[in-house]
């Protein structure tokens, strides 16, 4: 009885809230195909004709299509990176009985805490000091020794290895695999969901990185599309919003993909820093 | 895999020891090496003068004495905690509703669920774009509806002193309420369905069972919830790069935004790292307050 009554409302609010938070990409997409004589109007209305031009001219006028390939690189090879140096680390803390490996795990994961601030300017000391200033590099390199999202895949990895059952590794071992074999043939392929997962979460921060290309970067051909689109946005175009959200759109797409294909190692990740953290 | 026979013969060899330090050693070297000595660095760099050009020069407590003399500072102290304060809460509360209405057994409840979730993974320079011309007070949609459906004038939002702070801070809840909210809906998940189904034989309300069973059993994460977007919103940076680096009249201008610039824009690395340093501290005690507290408020079950 209450059902009948209550299920309406509820997806009523459902509704409302659904439209509040996909409301602004929709008016994103709406201004990018809009024409600034259209925007700069009161009342706020659809455009009278469509632009899809709009794209065509961000493509011609910057390098959205440099800026595009470039974040991929980045977000592909850091978050391999991160992958690669956590499942590591992580298959050493599950499975590995060493000196220190108690301190040394609980230092890892206090390093989370670790307000970025603090190390930045140390690290881009580093950074500069190896010569890797502007370059891709800079945002690549930190990833492959943990750094990013290096401490929370240690974190989940260790988890996820410490539930494989040992006696798979066992009959490696009788067929004579060694340490690395095993870590390579039987625990990381078993592992995958959990690396997916990991792979997803990494790729999303740096996609989605803004502070490390402002300070590591500053040739435009360099640049990823973050750091492009503040540019834009604060630079000549700051008049011309119909081309701002048009490369905010191309920003969005590859990174909104991504997230239907694999919502459900979004998902997991986030459930598991939850409720194990 | 302990007994001896199934040991391969090249981990009997004196090195064994070193192995599991090899597959340790990326993160050792990044997190444990970097990281930490980034963190004494930081410690010491912040009593020096220092312009990344020309070697650091020892200069004693003089950061700490003309941070703690500026007015600036004090000014940027009180906007980091006036946002803290703002999209804290909020965003617990938001995150908290948002997990219990899609954790209703309702079809369609996990398409919600999904859209729900979309500003967390697009990038907030994507986000604040659209957000800034949301807020454009002349020509801007939140305005003009605000004036259609209400009848209220609304103020210049992010050109306005005193309103360009909780604008940010609407944002930043808009944009990772969805994240708490797949953390909650984690926790929720978690709870024993017996519990509320005895409840319900005992005759207990919807409110009753959300007071009694619910909150209770969820307090560990709720707690976990509050330390991480406490620490998240004392390192506003991003929003107000994009959108009003630090103005108008320095109302947006927080400590992670001004340690910034005066690390990459003035050079003054040493008094840069010296206010990192009050950032770490700031944020340690508000998360060893919490700690303190959860006692009082955290069921583990």
């Amino acid at each position: 009885m209450t059902n009948r009554i209550v299920s309406p409302l509820l997806y009523l609010l459902l509704l409302g809230i659904g439209v509040v938070m996909i409301g602004p990409f929709l008016w994103m997409v709406v201004t990018s195909l809009s024409s600034p004589a259209d925007l700069y109007h009161y009342p706020p209305q659809l455009p009278g004709a469509w632009h899809p031009e709009n794209y065509s001219e961000v493509f011609s006028r910057f390098p959205f299509g440099t800026f595009t390939f470039n974040s991929v690189k980045i977000a592909v090879l850091a978050s391999l990176g991160t992958v690669v140096s956590a499942s590591l680390a992580g298959y050493a803390f599950a499975r590995m009985e060493f000196r220190g490996k108690n301190v040394l795990y609980w230092v890892i994961l206090a390093t989370m805490m670790v307000p970025f601030q603090v190390t930045m300017i140390p690290v881009f000391f580093v950074i500069k000091t190896l010569g890797l200033i502007d370059t891709h590099a800079a945002l690549i390199l930190p990833a492959w020794f943990g750094f990013g999202m290096g401490a929370f895949g240690v974190f989940l990895l260790r988890q996820f290895f410490a539930t494989i059952p040992k006696e798979l590794e066992e009959a490696a071992v009788i067929d004579g695999a060694g340490r690395f074999r095993i870590y390579w043939q039987v625990m990381l392929p078993l592992a995958r969901p959990a690396l997916a997962t990991l792979a997803v979460l990494a790729f999303m921060a740096n996609w989605n990185d803004l502070l490390g290309p402002v300070i590591y970067l500053s040739s435009t051909e360099k640049m990823t599309l973050t750091v492009g689109l503040a540019a834009l946005q604060g630079g000549e175009l700051t008049a011309r919003i119909d081309l701002v959200m048009a490369g905010a759109v191309v920003s969005i797409i590859p990174i909104l993909l991504l997230f239907v294909a694999a919502q459900k190692f979004f998902v997991k990740g986030i459930g598991a820093g939850g409720v194990k953290g | 895999m302990n007994s001896k026979h199934t040991i391969p013969p090249y981990e009997r060899s004196g090195f064994r020891w070193a192995q599991p330090y090899l597959y340790l050693l990326p993160v050792l070297v990044g997190v444990v090496v970097v990281t930490g000595g980034a963190i004494v660095a930081s410690f010491l760099l912040g009593f020096t003068d220092w312009d990344l050009v020309r070697p650091p020069v020892w200069v004693g407590a003089a950061n700490f004495q003309a941070m703690f003399r500026s007015e600036q500072f004090y000014q940027v102290l009180g906007n980091t905690f006036y946002f803290v304060a703002i999209t804290a809460p909020l965003m617990v509360v938001c995150s908290l509703g948002l997990a219990l209405l899609v954790n209703q057994k309702l079809r369609g409840a996990t398409f919600f669920r999904t859209i729900y979730f979309f500003p967390v993974v697009t990038s907030m320079i994507a986000v604040a774009v659209v957000w800034g011309w949301l807020y454009n007070p002349e020509f801007g949609l939140i305005n003009y509806l605000l004036r259609e459906w209400f009848g209220v004038e609304g103020p210049g939002w992010l050109l306005s002193t005193s309103w360009a702070l909780p604008a940010i801070a609407v944002m930043t809840v808009w944009k990772g309420v969805g994240y708490n909210m797949l953390i909650f809906l984690a926790g929720l998940q978690s709870i024993p369905e017996h519990l509320h189904e005895s409840a319900l034989i005992d005759g207990a309300g919807a409110a009753r069972r959300l007071f009694s069973i619910t909150l209770p059993m969820l307090s560990p994460t709720t707690f976990f919830v509050v330390v991480i977007t406490l620490i998240g919103s004392f390192q506003l940076f991003e929003q107000t790069y994009t959108l009003t680096q630090g103005g108008p009249a320095n109302s947006t201008l927080t400590l992670s935004y001004h340690i910034y610039q005066n690390a990459f824009q003035y050079f003054r690395m040493g008094y840069a790292t010296a206010m990192a340093y009050v950032l770490f501290v700031v944020t340690l005690c508000v998360t060893v307050f919490q700690f303190r507290m959860q006692r009082r408020w955290v069921q583990y079950g």
